[in-house]
């Protein structure tokens, strides 16, 4: 396992907001991280400040090299797709091809036609005449044709159907992911990404809330349905945050035994989205 | 290095097209005017023919010397038109990016802002002067060869008249020089147009041109003096190239007197090495490269917008 991300005490501020607030964290190779927050958390920011596209204070290192400082490096062996980092409308499908060959040194061409052969884009289309979706599989297929080590998506299906989105991720998996290769992602769609992730990591307010692999999530929470006075017992035992469903109350707890609590009704591991809802909004209590 | 800026060039011509378009539309209606001015001027076909009687009878270089002109006044619309298509390119060039937002997809790839700000620079500065060059070449050889046709349908030795006569390689050779003397010596211009281009949220033409007209205003009402308005206009209409020639004389009597004496040569006129020695040349360039550092640092350090 080799550190692929390493932070430290990163900040960012942009006048008299803090949008990245001392953060740190690592991030191993073969990891799919899952960056969750809401809109204006700081996840776009930290991602930039990934990317080498926005300077920060505090240490950062991507594959061992300054983002800011060593760009052009680190962009050799990191891919980005973002719902603002769009491909310009006036260029030809074979003309991007061509052009990301004769600048990338580890793109192949010879991968990209034969992804783009599976789709219905055409080499001499226009990216204006292409669909969200169509554009968003191209950009896709070019990033998989490039051996990269760390791949940055920050909501790369956003306005996206159902089965567009649900492509983009299977492709994702079959073709770029090899258990070595790194991915860090944000969405706000967390339940279709949920079965990928490895891990998981919460930011709010530009501060960490979660930093967990998805394996452990199910050690340390648990959700438990009640009703009636087992809703007062359970309560007893320091859930940090309650819903009410159906008229029963739901109840997240955090470093407990399930066996203590399933004496008061149903136990179950939260989805991650149930589980981001629950510790933004104990946060904020 | 010089593998990505040859990429990053091809890149600038796919996405404006204009750069090519635009010069051969000129080449076109230069062409398309002198078809209809012949067919037009033929009416008059008495007169036209004691013309071509005239011109087969005055010397060789008075010939060149009335071929060069007519060149040298095409080639001066095309470097007209380069002007235009320079300014509109050079501020369109880092604000497009932007305003269609592929800006993050380009800085996605392992390429250096220096890299593509360069690229952009060297595009306005040299790829553009030879895109000109190359289709005024080519306009001039259209223009003779329709006008060797046509004298030669009025039973005149086009040969004789035009071909042995006129010094196109010499005319070419001036033309090239000047089209980048030209680039290189108004640079500070086009540095300027980058870094509006990379800074500025709206109308580049616009944030470009008014500091240019409204500072030396402001310079001559306030401070008595019109040190900006000689570094901006003055200095741009006197390129240090040409040599001690009466160049008004050229269009009056006097220039069959230049012509005859020793042939026509306009590259004979131009002086490049004084021109390289020229300290209005190197303060230009500085003044460019300072400009352009900004706009490369402006489309490093914007990662906020």
């Amino acid at each position: 396992m080799k550190t692929i991300v390493h932070a430290q005490n990163v900040s960012k501020t942009f006048g008299a907001t803090t949008a990245v607030d001392n953060v740190s964290f690592d991030i191993e190779s073969g990891r799919i991280m899952g960056l969750i927050g809401p809109n204006g958390a700081g996840k776009t920011t930290l991602l930039k400040a990934v990317l080498g596209l926005t300077d920060c204070q505090g240490s950062l290192s991507v594959l061992g090299l300054d983002p800011f400082k060593q760009r052009k490096e680190l962009m050799q062996h990191i891919c980005f797709i973002a719902d603002v980092a769009v491909l310009p409308s006036w260029i030809k499908v074979a003309q991007l091809l061509d052009f990301v060959e004769s600048i990338h040194p580890r793109f192949s061409r010879e991968k990209a036609d034969q992804l783009l052969a599976t789709t219905k884009i055409l080499a001499t289309s226009k990216v204006r005449e292409l669909s969200k979706g169509m554009v968003t599989q191209l950009h896709l297929s070019i990033i998989t044709a490039v051996d990269a080590k760390l791949l940055v998506l920050d909501e790369p299906t956003l306005g996206l159907d159902i089965i567009f989105r649900k492509d983009f991720y299977s492709n994702l998996l079959n073709d770029y992911f090899d258990g070595e290769r790194t991915i860090i992602i944000t969405t706000h769609q967390v339940e279709e990404i949920e079965n990928l992730l490895t891990d998981v990591m919460f930011i709010n307010d530009g501060r960490i809330v979660l930093n967990s692999n998805v394996d452990s999530l199910r050690d340390h929470f648990v959700e438990l349905t009640a009703s009636g006075e087992n809703i007062e017992k359970a309560r007893a035992l320091g859930p940090f945050n309650e819903r009410e469903v159906f008229g029963k109350s739901v109840l997240t707890f955090e470093g407990i035994e399930r066996e203590k609590l399933s004496a008061f009704g149903g136990v179950r591991t939260p989805d991650i989205a149930d589980l981001f809802v629950a510790k933004v909004k104990g946060a904020s209590k | 290095m010089i593998g990505n800026q040859l990429a990053l060039i091809r890149r600038e011509l796919w996405e404006h097209r204009s750069l090519y378009v635009v010069p051969c539309v000129v080449a076109i209606v230069i062409v398309l005017v002198e078809i209809t001015g012949q067919t037009a001027v033929s009416a008059f076909g008495k007169h036209i023919d004691m013309a071509l009687l005239g011109a087969t009878n005055i010397g060789v270089n008075e010939r060149a010397a009335v071929i060069s002109a007519l060149m040298a006044v095409m080639s001066s619309l095309f470097v007209i038109e380069m002007w235009i298509l320079t300014i509109f390119y050079s501020l369109d060039s880092l604000y497009a990016e932007r305003k269609d937002k592929s800006i993050l997809f380009w800085r996605s790839l392992p390429i250096t802002d220096a890299e593509t700000v360069i690229s952009k620079l060297l595009t306005a500065l040299v790829v553009i002067p030879l895109i000109t060059l190359a289709v005024i070449a080519v306009t001039h050889l259209l223009v003779l060869l329709i006008t060797s046709i046509w004298v030669g349908m009025r039973g005149a030795n086009a040969w004789h008249l035009i071909w042995d006569a006129v010094p196109l390689v010499d005319n070419w050779a001036a033309t090239f020089i000047l089209l980048l003397a030209l680039a290189i010596w108004l640079s500070p211009f086009v540095g300027w147009f980058l870094l509006v281009s990379s800074y500025t949220r709206r109308s580049p033409l616009l944030m470009a041109m008014l500091p240019i007209i409204l500072l030396p205003m402001l310079e001559r009402s306030i401070l008595k003096s019109t040190l900006l308005f000689d570094a901006l206009f003055v200095r741009s209409g006197k390129i240090p190239i040409y040599k001690d020639v009466d160049l008004e004389g050229l269009f009056d009597e006097k220039m069959f007197q230049i012509a005859s004496a020793d042939g026509i040569s306009i590259v004979s006129m131009l002086d490049v090495g004084g021109f390289l020695a020229s300290p209005g040349l190197w303060a230009g360039i500085i003044v460019c490269g300072l400009f352009t550092t900004a706009a490369i640092y402006v489309r490093r350090f914007r990662g906020e917008s």
